[in-house]
């Protein structure tokens, strides 16, 4: 048993097993958030802990022994109430429980897991030495016998109550306390859990860090994969009927009846296709409930800094979202979160005084709709006030007068997602630097997405992001320029119009559209890419990008395309997202138009009036 | 010499954990093993068929193998069956509570085979002493 060799069948079972197990556990964990006295529920996670060190001994694999060993000692003082379930402690749990599962993986490829951090262990055994520094012998002592020589000490032990032989000398050295802890240690512990507290705590990050290198291992639901195996085949007996159509038709037969079966055939194997698409994609979709786990001790933790009273509600958990979205995910919902306590919720004072309920709720719900997860974080607070957004936003030199002028309320919400935009009058510690929500913006919208603001003064902000259900196929818009085609995604398009010469204007020098009396800045994509202008564009996209809308002006557009993006393997032209292939062959850039804006920097408002050309002008004159 | 044919019950929650004992128990030669997810299963299990010997788990949901030995104990047609316990448990407090139910061994995980042998025999010797 010094290996796995001869084990892998003992080591599927286990993992399958102790996998559905550690996910129960985390559920659990989540519930004792909200119920940290139920006593049930600690006995059931004591219990997950327990079994998962029971089995995994048989694998020789210590570490985990080790680590499952310290929790669920930690929550054997929990559950008999000797200690108190307190934030610390949770946040300790939840990196032990997090470190466990990257255990997994390593057993999952056939290596023994690294020992845990060393800062996770102290911080363990300072949890379970917590109140009772009498105790903390056997947190520390048995990690080690257990697999050593735990079998004798417990013979010693059987036979001292049976009566027979009792040996003394070992009861009494488990008797004798641990010796007090050199105060290096102990600061190192308490360093150690203080950083906790913070974003860039050690144990989520390093987690992180393993599932880059895990990638390419995903555990895949069976009957999912049974599913892309039944497509493939089935693409492969169209494939054939395929082939002999065509057989028949290089031998002359070309009678309506082939064409009809070549018609029926190829629409088959376009609905296979598409469907394979879609199974692989399942498979790697994950639920977000993974996720979201995690954010009601957030929730909590800030609320009662901040002295508020706040539940954060899930929803949705079961929504399933690629993989890889899921880690990306995990900072933007946490500042959202954090603005809605900080910001969007309002004192209690103030919530007696508007006639609200004390205790206040923010939602965290994911949905899917269409081809789209749509993940809503929402709070009951006090509502954003679009005047006072305004006033802050002119205050800080991030709009001119005019611009202010003209924003609706839409707009003027928008302007919390500008760098350097804060409503907090003062910076506390856990928002309001400034800089939460424009990374949450930019960091929604690599993944493609979008993210919108919802208010209404007095009830309440909801944030609502919407993302592609995976990164791999990407729904573009294909316009052209003169014949060349170009892509832009699709989920930053709003509407296609036609663009009237007539109709453009100019406000402060720049060409302009008036759409439902919203005053759009007009970019020809000719002008964007460096392209020299040939006649008018005949039509707008309007496009949602940054902090503007605009009108992307082009010449034609040949509709919608489900994209597979390709990237450009070692360089990246500036604008450029990647690439993809029409249905005739054709390559296509796939524009990032956030970028090609970018270029044009801070100077967005200039050199407007240069761009449409005379004949243009002269026509709306 | 222990009967080979002996009839076992072996209670985990932990199916992984009950095949483990199982092979465990056919390296042995105990090749007549039936299993039992928990204590309440098990004695159900116990009161409709025969067993000849008890290999339980203690930790499990519903009723823990504890539970499990000290209704065996106070059952007049169980009392007699050999109960060995396994468990992870690294405390003193539960191998004296296992003593005072009436365990006949107690085990600790990991195990192996040989550990296991050992342990059965010398439950089997006390039996053979006690029938004598």
């Amino acid at each position: 048993m010094s290996d796995f060799s001869g084990m892998e069948d003992l080591l599927q079972d286990f993992l399958v097993e102790a996998t559905d197990l550690l996910s129960g556990v985390d559920n659990k964990l989540v519930e004792l958030e909200k119920r940290p006295q139920d006593r049930g529920l600690l006995n059931d996670i004591f219990r997950g802990f327990h079994t998962i060190k029971g089995g995994a001994g048989f694998l020789n694999a210590t570490e985990l022994v080790t680590l499952c060993h310290l929790t669920e000692n930690l929550f054997d003082k929990l559950r008999n109430g000797e200690l108190g379930v307190t934030a610390e402690a949770m946040d300790v749990i939840m990196a032990a429980t997090g470190t466990v599962r990257e255990m997994f993986h390593a057993l999952e490829q056939g290596v023994q897991p690294q020992a845990a951090e060393a800062g996770l262990i102290a911080s363990l055994k300072q949890a379970i030495a917590g109140e009772l520094a009498a105790a903390a012998a056997p947190a520390a002592a048995p990690a080690v016998k257990t697999t050593a020589g735990g079998a004798l000490d417990w013979n010693a032990y059987y036979e001292a109550v049976t009566g027979r032989a009792p040996e003394v000398p070992a009861e009494a050295g488990q008797g004798i306390p641990q010796p007090p802890k050199p105060d290096e240690e102990i600061i190192k512990a308490a360093i150690g859990r203080r950083a906790s507290d913070k974003p860039g705590y050690s144990g989520p990050t390093g987690r992180r860090e393993s599932e880059k290198t895990r990638d390419n291992a995903i555990r895949v639901d069976t009957s999912r994969l049974d599913q892309v195996l039944n497509l493939s085949g089935e693409i492969g007996l169209t494939k054939n009927r395929l082939n002999s159509l065509r057989s028949d038709i290089l031998a002359g037969m070309t009678g309506a009846e082939t064409l009809q079966a070549l018609d029926a055939a190829v629409g088959q194997l376009d609905l296979l296709v598409s469907d394979l698409q879609n199974a692989v994609m399942k498979t790697r979709m994950q639920p977000i409930g993974r996720l979201f786990q995690k954010y009601p001790r957030i929730a909590r933790d800030l609320a009662r800094n901040l002295g508020k009273d706040v539940e954060l509600l899930l929803a949705g958990e079961e929504t399933e979202i690629d993989k890889t979205m899921i880690e990306d995910l995990s900072d933007p919902i946490i500042h959202l979160i954090r603005n809605a306590v900080d910001h969007g919720i309002e004192s209690p004072l103030e919530r007696a005084a508007a006639g609200k309920p004390e205790k206040s709720e923010v939602r965290l719900e994911a949905r899917q709709e269409g081809d789209h997860i749509v993940i809503v974080v929402a709070d009951d607070g006090r509502g954003m006030n679009a005047e006072k957004l305004r006033a802050k936003a002119l205050e800080k030199g991030l709009i001119g007068n005019e611009e202010a002028n003209t924003m609706d309320e839409r707009q003027s919400f928008n302007l919390v997602f500008l760098p350097g935009f804060s409503t907090a009058a003062k910076v506390s510690d856990v928002s309001g630097r400034g800089v939460g929500l424009d990374v949450v913006r930019t960091n929604i919208q690599k993944l493609n997405g979008s993210i919108e603001i919802k208010s209404e003064l007095g009830k309440g902000t909801t944030f609502v992001i919407s993302l592609p259900l995976t990164l791999a196929i990407l729904p573009v818009l294909i316009v052209k320029l003169g014949e060349q085609p170009f892509a832009v995604p699709l989920s930053m398009v709003r509407e296609i119009l036609p663009i009237v010469p007539g109709e453009l204007q100019e406000v402060g020098g720049r060409a302009t559209m008036v759409v439902r009396g919203e005053v759009l800045p007009v970019y020809p994509l000719n002008y964007l890419i460096g392209w020299p202008q040939e006649g008018v564009p005949a039509y707008g996209v309007l496009m949602q990008a940054a902090e503007t809308n605009f009108v992307l002006a082009i010449d034609n557009f040949a509709g919608r395309d489900d994209a597979v993006i390709k990237s450009l393997e070692g360089f990246r032209p500036k604008g450029v997202a990647g690439v993809t292939t029409l249905a005739n062959g054709q390559i296509v850039l796939i524009l990032d138009v956030k970028e090609l804006l970018g270029e044009l920097g801070d100077n967005r408002g200039v050199a407007r009036q240069a761009l449409l050309p005379a004949a243009a002008l002269a026509l709306a004159a | 010499m222990p009967d080979m044919k002996m009839k076992f019950l072996v209670v985990d929650d932990f199916s992984t954990m009950r095949r483990i004992v199982r092979n465990l128990l056919k390296e042995l030669g105990f090749l007549n093993v039936d299993e039992a997810e928990d204590g309440a299963i098990a004695l159900g299990k116990l009161t409709g068929e025969a067993f000849d010997f008890v290999v339980t788990d203690w930790n499990m949901p519903n009723m823990d193998g504890l539970t499990l030995l000290q209704q065996i104990r106070a059952n007049p047609q169980l009392k007699h069956l050999p109960v060995l316990m396994i468990t992870a448990e690294a405390k003193k407090e539960n191998i004296i509570a296992a003593a005072q139910a009436g365990a006949s061994g107690y085990i600790v995980k990991p195990f192996t085979a040989a550990t296991l042998n050992e342990k059965l025999s010398k439950i089997f010797e006390k039996l053979e002493k006690e029938a004598a």
